[in-house]
């Protein structure tokens, strides 16, 4: 997280991470698609020409702090930017991973639902503990939330047993199609709630930015043309705790 | 616990919040685009960077604008309101209307990039639609201002509505936010590609560095063991000596006449220590020359010479088992540089060897031929330099045995390797004997490898470099 006070700016990083073809690109292009510009800036992807992640995809949001603390201590407005980035799956690109990983203030894991990849996300998942290891930081100071994609292929891991996977983890778990638009919205709501809610009770955001804790996700989704209520996506939530405030890291 | 962070930024990477139009823009290009919209709309435009500085300016001078500044008064106001304008801030919304004296307007618009103000664009002079007449602040700025000559020089000026003006501002800035994306994402790439590659180095520099500790380590033991090899055996041969020495001396009946039974018991013991010893030996040897303190005592050889002598030490060996053992010498062998004793060495312990794995009637051949290496013409650098001294003596030991599987071929030299263990017992040997011999012809710059012998057996092949022919003499010639 980048606070920089002169510019009335709070920089916040999500990282999408997991293993190669598992659909970090396509959330982001979907969660593109499903909002209305004007908070949301242009995506950029650096990929090969057959659609690979080169280095990362990057979907910047900028959202300005309108709540209602805000108006009435008449301060001209802190502005939120959040900024999306995937990384690439393929395992050669180890050393990327580990650059666009770096600084990362919450984790959207996005494995495959298919039976076959099952091997392929848990070796993701020892990838992202290493590469955190090697950053100093560890997955239990970390806000992640699982993602599982592709949920409209055949031969995919049962709701059922997601469902009782999802039980017993501590990390929320979302089910997601993608490339059909379903639970990406879920997704990334749910992890902006997890990591504004820790670093909220780390730093003291809400009061910097003149909003109630509770109001920034909301105000968020509106901002992105939302229309409905933000609590029904986090509500799409089938495991895991989405509301525990994340083991505070000793100071 | 030490981290090892990248030392690059993705933030930096991406400038945030640092980026300029200025820097991610070429400045002929933009000049470019500026003109073509001034010749497609008519209206001057100017491009400022968020410091002030002018980027890109495709305005004429206004005909009118140029007679207002023939007047020293007309100068000074002109000079005044351009500045106004160069100066003037886009404001909270980003686009601002600033009036001239003549009647013409300009508009400042925000240029804007990732939500952040990247720089200024300028368009205008231009009249508002609805003007037709000088208005009267022109002529209040100079007497001097001839109301005839300003009022036919207006209309020149270029005319257009305000919501035009808008939409031509809109779509140029999405022109040069379309630019400025396309040159954030060229930088990006580049950049990510450089500290990628940085990335990927450092960590391959650190793996290199554990790796080379490791290899240091590891030499340091292999050197601590060949030390340790070389004591113990030193210290074990001298009390065997003894054992060989006294065994033999009972053997001999020195210390009194012994019993048939008695005899053969201290025979036993005589010939276990001697095989104990050559086990010794051969360690000993083994890490002298893994050491590199294996003196050798290189004279003139003639190899036609140790090879008959090994024939003949080894025939009553191959006779006892039923194999016959044949010498194929080539005419001319001639002598080369060497230990004699140890090139003896390495062809007992091959024949030797030979006959231990070839079945009865079975045969081992000693072959040897002199192999002058040819390259290819034109294939190898400085051939004609060196061709002449390339030429090598080639001693094969040929046997009809077990044969050795391609794939243990390279092993078979490694110390105490067998190629099957249980042919250990079947065949005996300590599994020294071949690491001595490569070891002892690589000390002699040559080199060993394994054939196959067709249909059934193996060939060991020992190539010696080097050697001088035997030098035929040059026919007298008498006249």
């Amino acid at each position: 997280m980048q606070i920089n006070f002169g510019g009335r700016e709070i920089g916040i990083k999500l990282v999408y991470y997991g293993p190669a073809l598992s659909g970090k690109t396509t959330n982001l292009r979907s969660l593109h698609q499903m909002t209305t510009e004007g908070s949301r800036g242009r995506l950029m992807t650096l990929e090969t020409k057959d659609d690979r992640t080169l280095f990362f995809d990057m979907l910047p949001l900028t959202f300005r702090a309108a709540g209602s603390a805000a108006r009435r201590e008449g301060e001209r407005s802190m502005t939120l930017r959040v900024k999306i980035f995937t990384v690439p799956g393929q395992v050669l690109h180890a050393s990327t991973r580990r650059l666009v990983l770096q600084g990362a203030d919450g984790v959207a894991f996005i494995a495959d639902s298919q039976i076959s990849e099952t091997e392929h996300n848990a070796a993701s998942f020892l990838d992202l503990r290493q590469n955190l290891a090697e950053l100093g930081l560890s997955l239990k100071q970390l806000p992640v939330i699982i993602q599982f994609n592709k949920r409209d292929l055949d031969r995919v891991r049962s709701d059922d047993e997601i469902g009782a996977l999802a039980r017993r983890g501590r990390e929320p778990v979302f089910k997601a199609s993608a490339v059909n638009g379903q639970g990406v919205l879920e997704t990334f709501f749910g992890l902006l709630h997890l990591t504004w809610t820790r670093l909220d009770a780390e730093h003291q955001l809400a009061k910097m930015i003149g909003v109630e804790s509770t109001e920034l996700v909301p105000m968020a989704a509106r901002q992105l043309g939302l229309t409905g209520d933000v609590s029904t996506l986090l509500a799409a939530c089938v495991g895991g705790n989405l509301d525990r405030h994340t083991t505070k890291v000793p100071a | 616990m030490t981290h090892d962070a990248p030392q690059v930024l993705v933030e930096d990477v991406l400038l945030d919040g640092r980026i300029r139009l200025e820097d991610l823009i070429d400045r002929d290009g933009l000049d470019e685009l500026c003109r073509s919209f001034h010749a497609l709309f008519g209206i001057p435009v100017r491009i400022y960077s968020t410091d002030g500085a002018l980027l890109a300016d495709a305005a004429g001078e206004q005909e009118l604008c140029a007679y207002v500044n023939t007047t020293s008064e007309g100068r000074k106001a002109c000079a005044s309101v351009v500045g106004a304008v160069r100066a003037c801030d886009p404001g909270e919304t980003g686009d601002v209307v600033h009036p001239c004296f003549t009647g013409a307007t300009y508009r400042i618009l925000a240029i804007e990039y990732d939500g952040r103000r990247v720089g200024r664009l300028i368009v205008g002079p231009f009249l508002p639609n609805n003007l037709n007449d000088p208005p009267p602040s022109l002529y209040a700025i100079d007497p001097a201002i001839a109301p005839e000559r300003a009022k036919s020089l207006l209309p020149k000026m270029p005319r257009a509505k305000a919501e035009t003006v808008t939409r031509i501002a809109a779509h140029l800035k999405a022109v040069l936010d379309l630019i400025l994306f396309s040159g954030h994402k060229a930088h990006v790439t580049s950049t990510m590609h450089l500290a990628s590659v940085r990335e990927s180095y450092r960590q391959l520099e650190e793996k290199t560095g554990r790796l080379q500790e490791a290899f240091d380590r590891l030499k340091e033991l292999d050197r601590l063991k060949s030390n340790f090899l070389a004591t113990v055996s030193h210290e074990l041969r001298t009390p065997l000596t003894s054992i060989i020495g006294y065994s033999e001396m009972l053997a001999e009946g020195l210390a009194g006449e012994l019993r048939p039974e008695q005899q053969e018991f201290v025979k036993t013991i005589h010939e276990k220590g001697e095989q104990l010893l050559s086990l010794i030996m051969g360690l000993l040897d083994l890490s002298k020359l893994e050491s590199g303190t294996m003196r050798m005592a290189m004279r003139t050889a003639r190899m036609e010479a140790v090879l008959r002598e090994v024939v003949s030490t080894l025939t009553p060996t191959a006779r006892k088992k039923g194999v016959h053992l044949e010498l194929d010498l080539e005419a001319g062998l001639g002598e080369m540089r060497g230990d004699p004793e140890r090139l003896r060495q390495v062809f007992l312990n091959l024949v030797e060897n030979a006959i231990k794995f070839t079945p009865a009637s079975g045969s081992v051949t000693l072959r040897t031929r002199m192999v002058a290496e040819e390259a290819a013409d034109g294939e190898e650098e400085g051939l004609s330099l060196l061709a002449p001294t390339r030429s090598h003596l080639e001693v094969r030991v040929e046997d009809t045995g077990i044969g050795i599987p391609p794939r243990e071929r390279a092993k078979v030299f490694d110390p105490f390797y067998q190629v099957d263990s249980s042919s250990t017992r079947e065949y005996g040997g300590t599994g020294l004997g071949l690491s001595i011999v490569k070891r002892l012809v690589e000390a002699h710059s040559g080199d060993i490898r394994i054939e196959d012998n067709p249909p059934r057996g193996t060939t060991f092949v020992v190539s010696l470099p080097q050697v001088t022919p035997t030098v035929t003499e040059a026919p007298r010639v008498t006249g």
